[in-house]
């Protein structure tokens, strides 16, 4: 069996980039999956609106309020699977409140403006323009935000991007290499220079294997090959849940799945 | 709709920077319905477009796209409202 190693190259709460070694580019790909439709958040489901009367209909202001970002209270809230309910229970489900009403001037809604019974969960964005009101309108809903699944509807996904590609591995042959530095000119993430007279490159992980620098080398001291035995992981946060939070979920959904799977096959 | 409008009412609808944008990008699901007046203020101030989506972190064309392209229309609808409404005051 391969060595199974893994490296954390950039982290923050919004983003993180990690390189496993020899787990290949196909089997990372479902932890990606993963990542995009199994890993819960919460987000807002149902709307009930007592009172419209601004210019956006009623099914319109649903599908922006169930696209704004909550804060998802880690193991605080159980998904539809996870037990039987009849739709809306404690267990499951958050209400929020929203009411807002213009009076001599225009107003701008934000979704600052919605209030929660649980503190927890909140808009993490509070200045998400919601509708605006004209002198006269009013606007009064109730709004149930509930776990959820990417898989269901897209409000309930995690992450906006999550990219898995091989490891880029860049060759320089430094006998033909001439220092002409068309490459360095050429690349379009400016990783290669030119230190102490030799081609070195700086960060590896930036190299989207374009081949430019490959095409301008009259010398053919450069080449550039994608290791797809390892494989970089890229994952890029909505914000309700962090990164590295998100990796590790999808992670334990794999896992979750696998033990569902290894029941099946025993007949339990 | 120029008599029943008031000018002044007009133009401030018109100059306005805050304006309904979609909530998340259309193609990679980012955030962008709290960067649209962030962006304006930074234009109007004279910082380059270029640069102020940078600053605001949409890093990807599509997200960059919805800014750049976002067409107002709920001023429109409103305008409609406000004569409306003046015309049930009238009444």
């Amino acid at each position: 069996m391969r060595k199974i190693s893994s490296k954390l190259i950039m982290k923050d709460e919004r983003q993180i980039t990690m390189l496993v070694k020899g787990v290949p580019v196909t089997i990372m790909n479902s932890v990606r999956r993963a990542a995009i439709s199994l890993v819960p958040t919460i987000a807002i489901d149902k709307v009930y609106v007592f009172e419209n009367t601004s210019v956006m209909n009623d099914q319109m202001l649903a599908h922006r309020l169930g696209l704004i970002p909550l804060n998802t209270p880690k193991n605080k809230y159980k998904t539809k699977e996870e037990h039987d309910c009849e739709g809306e229970c404690p267990e499951c489900t958050v209400y929020l409140y929203l009411k807002a009403e213009a009076m001599d001037d225009h107003v701008i809604v934000k979704s600052g403006d919605i209030t929660s019974d649980d503190p927890d969960v909140y808009p993490i964005y509070s200045d998400i323009e919601i509708v605006r009101l004209a002198p006269g309108q009013k606007i009064e809903l109730t709004m149930s935000a509930r776990m959820g699944r990417g898989w269901e509807h897209a409000k309930w996904s995690p992450v906006t991007v999550a990219v898995v590609r091989g490891e880029p591995k860049v060759r320089i042959f430094h006998n033909k290499c001439d220092l002409c530095g068309e490459c360095v000119k050429v690349c379009p993430k400016n990783i290669l220079k030119i230190r102490e007279d030799k081609l070195i490159v700086t960060d590896i992980y930036k190299c989207t294997t374009c081949m430019l620098c490959v095409d301008s080398c009259p010398k053919e001291a450069i080449k550039v090959d994608i290791d797809e035995n390892n494989s970089l992981i890229y994952m890029e946060s909505v914000g309700s849940l962090k990164a590295e939070d998100i990796l590790v979920s999808a992670f334990d959904e794999i896992i979750r799945k696998m033990k569902e799977f290894t029941k099946a096959v025993k007949g339990e | 709709m120029e008599d029943q409008v008031p000018e002044e009412e007009n133009r401030r609808l018109i100059g306005d920077l805050n304006m309904m944008i979609p909530v998340r990008c259309f193609t990679c699901g980012n955030v962008i319905g709290d960067k649209y007046s962030k962006f304006m203020e930074a234009v109007n101030k004279g910082i380059d477009p270029k640069e102020a989506l940078d600053e605001l972190g949409l890093n990807r064309y599509c997200c960059r796209r919805m800014i750049l392209s976002h067409v107002n229309i709920i001023d429109q609808f409103i305008l409609y409202e406000m004569v409306r409404l003046k015309d049930a005051q009238d009444i």
